[in-house]
Order: C-alpha cells, then structure tokens, then sequence
C-alpha cells in the first residue's frame, strides 16, 4: 500500500522554490534538498485509512479522477512557483533605474483568464461525470441501515432473501459486507450528526437526524478496512471508529448464518451461567442479547430508551463474532490475533475472521477494565449527577459498579456469546 | 478629537442642551488614558483595534499551541476531551473573529481615510461605539473560561451537537452572544466604512483612482453587509433555543439540522474573504512600491477581487459536499467553486507581472507580500483539489483541508498583515521596525509554518480526520515516515512559528524603547496616506490633497521623461509635506470625544450576559444601553466653551467638536 502521493512533492518543492529568492539562496537550496527527499519518501507505509489506496470500485472512481486533478495542480504549481523565482531574482535591485511606470496589458490578463477557465473547464467534466456516477443506486445489490449515535456504528441488515438474510441481523463495531457487491448504506442518526467514511471503500456521507443518506460502497477483495468519524459529534468523537470487514460471498453466507444462530444459555453450574444472571441484572437492561430468557423462560427485552438519551445501545448477541467493542475504540482480541486478522492475505481473511474471539485471544484486560469503570476508558456522558439535561438519562455507558467477582462472571459469559 | 480653530467668545448658532440628560458634558480631555477611552479619532481607534486584535492574536495562538502539544505524540494526555474541544472551538473562533476581523479592521480603520485624503471616517461615535462593541465581545466570549468552560462544538457549531442537551455547559451561550455582539460591530463598521468611501474622497479621487487597499476593504465590508445578518439569524435562533425552549434545531420537533449548515456557511465562505481580501488589498499596496512600479492591471486586480466577493456567495455548499446534499447541488456548487479558481488566479499573475521588470527592494514587508504570494499559491491549488467534490469526500474533515486553509489563511492572511505592519508602523508610530529583526520574523514564521502546515497535507491524505483530541497508534501507518512522524514535526514547527513571532513582539519592543526615527516618506511610497506627517496630526491632512493619479503621492514625486518613459524625480516626500503645511486650511472642524460608544458597549453586554444570568442582569443592561442611548442622542453639537482649554495668545480655542 505503499505510495507517493503527488501534490506533497510539489507543494514541498514550491515552499523552496520561494526560499530562493534572496542572499540566503545556500541555506535556502539545502532546505529544498532536504524538503524534496523527504517529501519524496515521506509518507506512512500501510496507513490504514490512507486515501489513495482504493479497495474497491466507488474509492477507484474518486482515486481516478484525483489522479488527474492532483498533477495538474502540481505542475500548475511548480511553473507559476518557478515564474515567481525567476522573477525574485531577475528584477531585484541591482540598481537599475525606476522602470516605466507601465499599467498593464489587456490581451496578457485575457490570456491568463482564459487559460485557467479552460484548464478547469476540463476538470470540470471529469468531476461532473464522477459525482453523477457515485450518486447512483439503480445497480444496488444489498442494503444495510446504518444509524450513528454518540459515539458507536449501529448496523441493522434487512431481511433479504437472495443474500441468504431471512432475519434481521443487528451489530455493531465492524460493517460486514460481501466482496465484489454493490452494497447501499441507509444512514441515519439517533442524535448528533456523524459521518461515515471508509476510505479505501468511498468518500464519506454525513448520517443527519432526521434524515437518510444514501452512501455506495463495494469492496474488491476479502479484508478489513479501517474508517473513522468525520463529522464532530461531540466529547469523545475520536473514539468513533469503525472497521468494514470484507468476506467472500461463501464466508459471508457463514456469517449470515453464525448471526442468525439461536441463543444457546451456558450449561447449568458455569461460571458462564452465574455470568448469564448478572447480565440480566446489570446490562440486559440495555444491552439486547437476542434469545435470552429470565428464570422463568420469560424473553428478556431490553429497553435502552428508558436509560439512554438517544434510544439505544449495542446489541450484544455474538459480541464474540466481532474483534471491537466500544464504537471500535478498543480490540476485542489481543495484540497478536488482531495483527493475525489485519495482516491475513485476502485468501486467508475470511476463515480467521469468522474464527471469531477465541478465548487464547480474547483481550480480558480491556473488556475487564471497560466493565469496571466505562466512562474512565472514554469520555462519556455517564456522571449520574450530571443528567439534569437529558431527564437523568445518560449518553454512554455508566460506571455499573460491578464486583470483581462480578466482572469474573460477565467476562466468562460474554465469552459465549460467539 | 479635534483641534478646531474659532474666536474665542463665538457660540454656536444652533439650539443644544448645555449638558446632556442635563448631567454629562462631552469629554474634552486630549491627554491620559480618558484621551483613548473617549476618542473618536479613526487613528487612535485604529491602533486599539489593532492592540486588541494582537492580544487575541496571542491568546488563539496559545490556544493553538496547546492544541499542537497534545497532538504531538499519540493518545495525549495535556489536555482532556473536552479541553481539547473547547480549545479548537475557541481558536478558530478566536482567530476568525477576535484576531483577524479586527486586524483588518484596524489596517482599515487607520488607512482607509487617509488613502482617500478624509479626515475620519464618515459616523466617528459609530467608529468608536464599534470598537468597544469588539472587546464586549471578545470579554463575553472568553469569560466562558473562568464561568464553567468555553464552547465546545467547534466555530462552524453545527445543529444538534450545538444544543442544549448535547453541550449542557453555558460556553455555546456565551459563543452565541459574544458573536452577536462582533457582529453588531462589525456591521456597524462596515457600514460606516461603506459610506466613508463612497461619500468623503478627496477632490479628484474617482472610484477607479483609488488605492487597491482601499477598494478591497470597500468589498469585504459589502460582503460584510450582506453576509453577518445571515449569521446573526441564525445565531439568535440557536440563541432562542438554549435559552427559550426554541425548537428550530430539535430534529424530534421536525426540524432539519441541514437549515444551521446552510445559515453558517452563507456566512461562512464570504467571511473567508472577509479574511483575506484585506490581505490582498494590503500587498496590492506593498509589492508595486517595492516593485517600483504601478500595480500590473489595476483595473483587473480590482473587479477580479470584487467577483471573488460576488461569487463567493454562490459557493458555501462545498463545505458541505459530504452533508448529503443531491448530486446536482454538488455538482453545481463544485463548479461554481472552481470557478472562483479563475480571479484569485488572475490576482496571483498580476503580482507576479507587477514585479516584472521591476526593481525590488526586499525589505520586511515586501517580503511578507512575496511570502503571501507563494504561500497562497499553494493554498489555492490545494484548494482546487477540493472543489472536485468526490474528492473533497475523501478529503474533508481531515488534516488536509487544515492544512488549505492554514496555507490561505495564514500564509496569505497573516502574511499579508505582518506586510502591512513593516510598511505602515513608520506612518503610525513615526519609527522604524528593525529589518534584521523583521528578517528573522520572517524567515521563522515562513519555516515555522510550513513545517506546521506542509506535513498535514500528508496527514489529511493518509486519513487523520481532524477534531480528534487523540490519535491512535493503530491507524497512523508504518515506516519511519508514519503519520506519528509528521505529527510531532508539525508540533515542533508549530513552536518554531511561535518563535518567529515573539521576534515580531521583540522588534515591536525594541523599536518603542530606540527605535530609529522615520522619515516622511521611507519606502518611496505611492499612496496619500504619506503625504502627511509620521504619525499624521489628528486632522490627518492639512489640507484636502486634490488627486489626479492613480498613485497620486508617487506623480508628485516623478515626472515622466515623454520621450524615454525613465522616471525622473522632481520632489522629495518631505518637500511635499512641507508645502501641504505651508498651505494649510484655515478651519478644520473635527469631532469630539464622547462616554456613549463606550457606556453603550458595556450596556450591550451587560445585556447579553443577561441571557445567561437572568432577568435581572438584563435589566440593568437594557437600563445602561437606554441611558447611553438617549445620552448619545441628546450629547451636545458643541461643547460648552468653559469645557475648552484657555485661549491661545492668538485669541484661538482648542476645541472637541462633534460631528457624529
């Protein structure tokens, strides 16, 4: 993924362009040395969300187009900066005499005006054509509702027969996705504006209350491609993060299925099973895990709309299915597994996706640390004295005050729940 | 404050209250601190505006260092979330409106009559009321600190992150009214300057004989006139919904966040020519008289600036190209964006023609305006990589866009600035800036910015979103080269900057304490504002120059050879000068100081500081800004002659006299 985007050399070659222009010329041409390699070596290698690394055919239009506008900035550039040099230079003072005090030429400004029309008129084109060309959604293959809320992705599939859905699926944290399909997000907010960007996938799409935006994006190869809030969205906007994850057509039917699995309870006697119960007191409030049943085989339905100010919280059936959890802010899976999955070739993605969080992988530190003290892992809304706003309700995820005891059991619960 | 001759028994014809409210006399004190206070010279206003602009310059720029720090290293800890927060708010909205308005405010100010041979603006109380309304402003804005935090939704303070619920804090409410009051300032300014140009120009001085500088200040404070009542609607709507229980932004009461998008940024893109047009206007002065030579297609400089204004009021939805509106709205605005490519560029080749076949004399301020000329180069053509709008999808909201508008912004803004403060503090102050001290400002800001600026065009590219009070080791890349590399360099170039500036402060200082005296026309100069004293007397010119020239200061000095175009010199500055005193009018009528702009302004923001702290608070407010009001309106025309200093022996007073 390594590359050199063009518009730093240039702009670092016309920052020393200006450089020459005086008695300091030596300095000035050591720094244009030194700008120049930099410039020509200096960027990240594998950035994840490196915005001229397409991955897919919506990121390839932008990227195309980019790859004319940018040169033709660049060498723009370069020979208005070298016009501006030799000008530095050849009309210092030199003790001439006053020059004719003349007050322009016409036809030269026309030229000059028309030039930079036509240049753009051509740009012009290219960026019409592009921008109708994203805007399309006749070719649509799957849809997937996406619903911003501070500061976590909620994904929700529809049923859709013909790719194998036949019940709604809703998760968090990482975007799944078939590779080679063109899938539509819907997206919404439940309170602040968001934006949703997946560079190697598409441009972003602000997600506006009130309102849903369309956004297209398609992924070539089996992957995980990172992204990241772009709109600011308040307090802990940073830590909005987001991963789509790309699987082959077969792995994605085998996610669809590992979703739509029934709920299995922990065998009688686990600590699994004592876990089972603190949840239901403690998160089962908010948090959904589908399937789950009280002790008297009632259905449990969370009702984060009583707690939470924007209405809702993560879903946490098959939390183990994913490598994140809060908005993507922390892996689920430790160091090692998780450089297994980002660093997998795209042959190999899916089956160490879908291995999920084993528990060799599991990263108990982060997850034991979030349940024992949320808001202290990021900044929240979540100061029970502080809600007179919202009507007491919180924005984020309240210190719960769990036991350590406590946490043993939840942690040994949610490690089920693949 | 004036100095207007008269005998000494006359009284005025007209019937005035002896004292206004039948308390206060107008203020007659020409010394001491009441001597600036009261003033309604535009000069003394100028250099107060200009002295608050650069403690605010100082207090965004801290604000900015702190913002850098924290990001110098990943997960930073000197600042929390919602520090850093209210730090990026508080800069931008800082250096937007607290520094960089009110510096252009106070260049124009200063020059503005002087290039058009006035002796004030057209309203000096108005003058006068809009400066303190500025520091009202700028104190209610920056009190959020001390009074539970400032705000924290950034300057542009989209809807709904901007409402009660989601900023519980009171700093938006105190953005909200701070702004309101700058902006009562700024339009009375900008009106006040409207009329000032169009109605006191010197004999002679047809619009198109007109200083550049004075020409663009002329369109930004159009654009000023149009564009702040669009901010101030929306400003009072948000104000009515923290405040009142309004709904215009509450989406579960059907409203559409997308109407505050539209409001800000029809203020929001004319204000970034607000911003830099001064600028232009300021080195449109500079590079021909250190060029030697005419501005290269006055005319073109002109109208391109003035259909940059124009046009930009056809462009704020290209900050809003990922805000989900149809294709055809983007494709339109994208256009229309590029095509304000066309005059900035045309403003670009005219500098560069008008230092061909020159010959260019590099001091301080000439090279702050070459320094503008290269760095909004660059800035621009960044620029036009996102009017391509599926670009600026990937682009936007990232370091990259940072990175544009720090290139225009301040490698054209303040460069252009720091130019006009090397030209012109020999005209204001009568001394010198010290060159080689101006030379390490310059070569320091110029390094220390593009080490700041220039690897956040790599940071922006490989995907660091802005806004983020940390970044994250996990998405900064690999290679020596990773996005932490450019980070901490842009942090360590962002105290380089810094530095350059404290050698601005340092000169500043230095030439205060032994300065070397300016002469009347150091530069060789062009323009009216130096065919008068260094600093000019009160009533500026001692006689109205009658203009005949474009440059009319320079045809004074040269006269052309018909016959080879070689410029030949017939008079010296000084010479001038000498003569214009030799000739001076007989009756200059100025007018005099007055306590209402001052009194109005704290009543104003009293008033606002009520909105937050209740009725009562308000009460006294209104009570204030009613008192100052009709004190304003019934102040004598003419103060009572025991108020004026003795006789001189030639049987003359010195008298304050009002106009406005």
């Amino acid at each position: 993924m390594s590359h050199t985007p063009q518009p730093q050399t240039t702009e670092n070659a016309m920052d020393t362009v200006s450089h020459v222009k005086n008695s300091r010329r030596r300095i000035a041409a050591t720094l244009a040395g030194v700008a120049g390699t930099i410039a020509l070596a200096g960027c990240a290698q594998n950035a994840p969300q490196d915005t001229w690394v397409p991955k897919g055919d919506n990121a390839q239009k932008i990227d195309t187009l980019q790859k004319i506008v940018f040169p033709i900035a660049g060498i723009v550039g370069v020979l208005v900066l070298a016009l501006a040099a030799y000008i530095f230079i050849k009309f210092r003072d030199k003790g001439q005499a006053i020059p004719a005090q003349s007050h322009g030429k016409p036809t030269v400004e026309i030229i000059l005006t028309i030039v930079p029309a036509l240049i753009l008129t051509v740009v012009g084109v290219f960026t019409f054509r592009t921008i109708m060309d994203l805007a399309k959604t006749e070719d649509t293959q799957m849809v997937i509702n996406v619903t911003g809320q501070q500061w976590w992705w909620e994904y929700d599939y529809p049923v859709q027969t013909e790719q194998g859905i036949s019940q709604p699926i809703i998760t968090s944290g990482q975007l799944v996705l078939p590779v080679g399909t063109n899938v539509l997000l819907r997206e919404t907010s439940r309170d602040v504006i968001h934006s949703y960007w997946i560079p190697a996938l598409n441009g972003k799409k602000d997600a506006v209350p009130g309102r849903i935006h369309l956004l297209r994006l398609q992924a070539d190869k089996p992957g995980i491609y990172a992204g990241q809030c772009t709109e600011f969205c308040g307090l802990s906007h940073a830590n909005m993060r987001m991963e789509a994850i790309a699987l082959s057509k077969e792995d994605f039917a085998k996610w669809v299925a590992n979703q739509q699995k029934a709920y299995t309870s922990p065998a009688e006697g686990t600590k699994a099973k004592e876990g089972e119960t603190v949840f239901i007191n403690q998160c089962s409030r908010c948090h959904q895990v589908n399937g789950l049943k009280d002790a008297n085989g009632k259905a449990i339905i969370s009702a984060p709309d009583e707690n939470v100010y924007a209405g809702a919280a993560p879903n946490l059936s098959h939390l183990m299915s994913r490598n994140t959890f809060a908005g993507a802010m922390f892996d689920l899976v430790n160091q090692k597994c998780r450089d297994d999955v980002w660093n997998a070739s795209s042959d190999a993605f899916g089956a160490k996706y879908l291995t999920g969080v084993t528990t060799d992988c599991l990263n108990e530190k982060n997850l034991r640390a979030w349940l024992r003290n949320a808001p202290a892992m990021k900044p929240m809304y979540s100061d029970p004295t502080k809600l007179a706003k919202t009507g007491g309700k919180y924005r984020g995820m309240p210190n719960l005050g769990l036991s350590e005891d406590d946490i043993d059991k939840v942690v040994a619960y949610l490690s089920t729940l693949k | 404050m004036a100095i207007i001759e008269r005998p000494a028994v006359a009284t005025p014809a007209v019937v005035t209250p002896q004292q206004t409210l039948g308390a206060v006399k107008r203020p007659v004190a020409t010394k001491g601190w009441r001597e600036w206070l009261f003033t309604v010279d535009h000069k003394k206003i100028g250099i107060m505006y200009g002295v608050v602009a650069m403690v605010f310059f100082l207090v965004g720029g801290v604000e900015a260092l702190l913002i850098r720090l924290q990001l110098a290293a990943p997960n930073g800890h000197i600042l929390s979330a919602d520090k850093y927060n209210q730090m990026f708010t508080m800069h931008a909205t800082t250096m937007v409106f607290l520094f960089a308005m009110p510096m252009a405010g106070a260049f124009a100010n200063y020059f503005l009559p002087l290039q058009i041979g006035a002796r004030d603006v057209a309203f000096p109380r108005i003058n006068a009321l809009s400066l303190w309304l500025l520091v009202v402003g700028g104190i209610v804005l920056n009190a959020s600190w001390f009074l539970g935090g400032a705000a924290d939704g950034g300057w542009f303070m989209y809807a709904p992150n901007s409402g009660p619920i989601f900023s519980p804090s009171h700093g938006v409410d105190f953005w909200v009214l701070g702004l309101q009051i700058a902006g009562i300032a700024s339009l009375l300014g900008s009106i006040n300057l409207i009329v000032t140009v169009l109605n006191m120009r010197a004999p002679g001085m047809s619009l198109m004989k007109m200083p550049v500088f004075t020409w663009m200040i002329l369109v930004v404070q159009f654009l000023l006139v149009f564009s702040l009542p669009v901010i101030t609607v929306a400003l009072v709507l948000l104000m009515l919904q923290r405040s009142y229980g309004a709904t215009f932004f509450d989406v579960s009461q059907g409203a559409d966040p997308l109407l505050w998008q539209h409001l800000f940024w029809i203020f929001g893109h004319p204000e970034v020519y607000v911003l830099i047009l001064p600028a232009f206007g300021i080195i449109s002065e500079v590079l021909p008289t250190f060029a030697r030579k005419p501005l290269f297609g006055y005319p073109f400089v002109v109208f391109s600036g003035a259909s940059i204004g124009l046009v930009g009021f056809g462009v704020w939805a290209h900050h809003m190209f990922a805000s989900g509106l149809g294709p055809v709205s983007v494709a339109v605005f994208s256009i229309a964006t590029m095509a304000i490519a066309i005059p900035t560029g045309v403003k670009i080749f005219n500098w560069l023609l008008t230092m061909w076949g020159g010959k260019i004399w590099y001091t301080s301020a000439m090279k702050f305006a070459i320094g503008l000329v290269v760095l909004f180069t660059i800035g621009g053509l960044s620029g036009v990589t996102h009017s391509v709008a599926p670009s600026d999808t990937q682009q936007t909201d990232t370091y990259y866009i940072v990175a544009h508008f720090h290139y225009v912004l301040f490698g054209g803004m303040v460069f252009g600035l720091f130019s006009g403060f090397y030209y012109w503090w020999p005209k204001v102050f009568g001394k010198m800036l010290d060159e080689k001290l101006g030379s390490w400002n310059f070569w320091l800001m110029v390094i220390g910015m593009n080490m700041t600026f220039g690897p956040m065009h790599i940071l922006g590219l490989q995907g660091q979103p802005r806004r983020m009070y940390q970044w994250t080791e996990a998405r900064a890349g690999e290679g020596f080269f990773n996005l932490g590399f450019w980070n901490l360099v842009a942090s360590i170039g962002s105290f380089v900057l810094a530095v350059g500036i404290l050698f601005f402060l340092i000169n500043v200082v230095k030439t205060a304490r032994n300065g070397k005296q300016a002469p009347v026309d150091p530069w060789d100069a062009r323009t009216l504002e130096w065919l008068t004293t260094n600093p000019p007397k009160p009533h500026n010119f001692d006689r109205i120059p009658v203009v005949h020239h474009l440059d009319e200061f320079f045809h004074r000095k040269y006269d052309e050879d018909p016959a080879t175009h070689t410029m030949r010199k017939v008079a010296e500055g000084e010479d001038l000068v000498r003569a214009e005193e030799a000739a001076a009018d007989a009756h200059i009528h100025l007018p005099s100081p007055s306590y209402w702009p001052l009194v109005l302004s704290i009543g104003v923001g009293t008033l606002g500081m009520g909105i937050i702290y209740g009725i009562p608070l308000m009460v006294v407010g209104a009570a204030v800004t009613l008192f100052a009001a009709y004190g304003w309106v019934l102040e004598p025309s003419v103060a009572e002659d025991i108020d004026f200093e003795p006789s001189d022996t030639d049987g003359h007073t010195k008298e304050i006299a009002p106009l406005g």
